[in-house]
């Protein structure tokens, strides 16, 4: 299952563990997970194989395990031998499958080292299969007996114990913000430009991914440049600022609502009218599409991309940018969950066009674009970096396609993942947000 | 004898649909997720788009690196949906049009052989075998006997009585095996219009800056 196979490996432990109970609690969550469309879904594989060339795990590493109807398969398989009477009784002719220690194995391995749930072969699968939201219900039947796998674990356990992913302290958030006010001051050449905290009834609530104050915080500066040049009313919160929910991809769905109601708790304590949530395709994902599902309520309030919000101030005319600030050629790379998955597919192009010189698509893109290989959780399983980069090679050869030198990427896991690309397959680009790119061009009035 | 087997298609015809549509029922029993996030798009627009456009080879990357087997494939379930009418209407005892025969024959032909060249592709590709089970293997072959007994018929109406014992046995195992997805092929492409459209991705002239 590893890719260095370590004969002490916790995970492999826990499933050599695992008793005839455990497997019956894994049944028991995936039967509890599945509803009428997942249902539909699992009666409805036709075992085309034409999602196979959809996936960037197959096309880069071709073999049968990678294809998106194989591991289907493995769903489906257990689906049918278990809650379904023709797979009960001859298994054999339909490929209904045991769910015996090897497949569990099998799960582990393929559901989450094989998969970053980005959604392309839902497009190209002759049916529309929701696969992603199938592997992902696979992946909850996991976590129910703590089968995640152990970095993506550990993101999700961090984020619940310390309110955020990368387990920074109170204190250290609110230094981290008063330091980088001043940078914002010493930008803007004002003194009265805030990266304001706990301010009550501000119209939006922004949110950030907390690799922001970590290693990137001129990307905090860059979305407090533009709401200052907008003269927008906001705030960050003390508290509860992370946007990221790595609940969706363990599939747990009770840390996932735990996460993204904290995020609720504080709109309702800071009165804020819009919940704005920072460059993170998941984390855009998790709180704007399934975060109400796992909450079971609607939201009172609006939830919306910073993209939106920059490309209204751009309609709106309240903030000028000057193109010619960003020469190089820019190209940009579409994060499946907010793209594919979450509709926002223009306003990063709105946004990019007003703010650089020369915008190269790459090819394919939009809702049609590849992975980057960093979704999925991938990047906290350093088990399967290997695959993960090699995966990869797909996007970096779009990305060279374009002779691009800037790439534009609206999610900071999508940003982890292109720098290690772009070391790796030594494409020698920079790597930036798109509010970093729109903060560059912006024209103040007092400069 | 013709009675018998007349009787036979159409109560094992009967028997396909109420199964198909138990199972299409049997799922609901799975419970309904209620959806609480604010619609970005519209439901009915997105349902347009996965039965029309989305189904494109300009749109779906899959139908277009594989044209071939995509266009194998729309002859083989056309010839299909041909050789069903053409069997209602020996059931029924309707002539067709004399023009309609020649038609008919050219999509059975075509039909029977995309059957076969798609039962081909799932042996000879090694991906293919490895995502295959009896079950796949058995649904083309009788598919594809249905659609060769129906040509066979278009020539000789002493085929009559193979052609309703196979249309017979194709209608029987229809709800036990993947065949079943002519009924779930609507259904699964519904809630895939649903699920993007609600999210304003489809269609993309819905998709605002």
């Amino acid at each position: 299952m590893n890719d260095k196979s370590d004969t002490k490996d916790p995970l492999e432990e826990k499933i050599k563990q695992l008793t005839a109970e455990d497997r019956e609690e894994i049944l028991r969550v995936f039967r509890e997970k599945i509803h009428y469309e997942y249902a539909a879904y699992l009666n409805s594989c036709v075992h085309c194989g034409l999602c196979a060339d959809s996936c960037h795990y197959y096309l880069t590493h071709k073999d049968i395990q990678s294809m998106p109807a194989y591991k289907l398969s493995l769903i489906t398989g257990i689906f049918k031998k278990h809650f379904s009477l023709i797979g009960k009784k001859i298994p054999w002719w339909g490929g209904a499958k045991e769910f015996n220690r090897e497949m569990v194995r099998e799960w582990v391995d393929s559901l989450f080292g094989r998969c970053t749930l980005c959604g392309r072969c839902s497009l190209n699968c002759s049916m529309g299969l929701n696969i992603p939201y199938l592997i992902r219900t696979a992946r909850s039947a996991l976590a129910a007996v703590d089968l995640v796998p152990q970095g993506l674990q550990s993101t999700v356990n961090t984020a619940l114990e310390k309110g955020n992913n990368m387990g920074i302290a109170k204190e250290d958030w609110i230094e981290t913000v008063e330091w980088l006010e001043e940078e914002l001051q010493s930008e803007v050449k004002d003194k009265d430009a805030r990266l304001p905290l706990d301010k009550k009834g501000s119209r939006i609530f922004y949110t950030v991914n907390p690799r922001e104050p970590m290693f990137f915080p001129l990307s905090i500066v860059a979305a407090g440049k533009i709401f200052h040049a907008a003269g927008e009313s906001w705030t960050f919160s003390s508290d509860n600022y992370d946007v990221t929910n790595y609940g969706l991809y363990s599939g747990d769905d009770e840390a996932a609502g735990t996460m993204s109601d904290r995020l609720v708790q504080s709109m309702k304590k800071l009165g804020c009218k819009t919940l704005v949530l920072a460059e993170c395709g998941h984390g855009f994902n998790s709180n704007r599409w399934e975060a109400p599902e796992w909450l079971s309520k609607k939201y009172g309030f609006e939830v919306r991309s910073i993209l939106e919000i920059v490309a209204g101030y751009i309609r709106q005319g309240k903030i000028k940018l000057n193109p010619s600030r960003n020469p190089h050629p820019v190209t940009l790379h579409d994060p499946c969950n907010l793209v594919r998955l979450g509709g926002i597919v223009e306003q990063q192009r709105y946004i990019l066009k007003h703010a650089v010189s020369n915008f190269v698509e790459m090819t394919p893109n939009r809702e049609k674009n590849f992975c980057c290989g960093g979704g999925g959780g991938q990047l906290a399983m350093t088990r399967f970096s290997q695959r993960r980069i090699k995966a990869g090679q797909i996007k970096a050869d779009q990305i060279r396609k374009t002779a691009a030198k800037v790439v534009a990427t609206p999610c900071h896991n999508c940003i982890d993942q292109l720098m290690e690309l772009n070391k790796h397959y030594k494409l020698s680009v920079e790597i930036k947000t798109v509010c970093e790119i729109v903060a560059n061009a912006l024209v103040l009035d007092k400069s | 004898m013709l009675f018998i087997l007349r009787l036979g298609v159409i109560l094992s015809f009967l028997i396909s649909v109420i199964s198909l549509s138990i199972l299409v029922l049997k799922t609901f029993s799975f419970g309904k997720k209620p959806l609480y996030a604010k619609p970005q798009g519209k439901s009915i627009k997105g349902i347009f788009y996965a039965f029309g456009r989305g189904m494109m080879p300009w749109e779906k990357e899959s139908a277009r690196k594989h044209l071939p087997t995509y266009i194998v494939g729309i002859m083989y379930h056309a010839s299909i949906f041909a050789a069903l009418f053409y069997l209602i209407s020996i059931v029924c005892s309707f002539g067709l049009p004399s023009l309609a025969v020649p038609l008919l024959r050219f999509l059975l032909v075509s039909g029977s052989i995309s059957g076969f060249f798609l039962l081909f592709r799932r042996i000879f590709l090694p991906y293919m075998k490895k995502i295959s089970c009896p079950d796949d293997f058995a649904s083309n072959i009788i598919v594809s006997l249905f659609l060769i007994s129906a040509l066979v018929n278009t020539y000789s109406v002493h085929s009559t009585p193979l052609f309703f014992l196979i249309a017979t046995i194709m209608f029987l195992y229809i709800p036990v095996g993947k065949i079943r997805h002519c009924f779930f092929f609507v259904y699964v492409r519904i809630l895939f219009g649903i699920f993007y459209g609600r999210r304003g991705v489809f269609p993309p002239k819905m998709r605002k800056a």
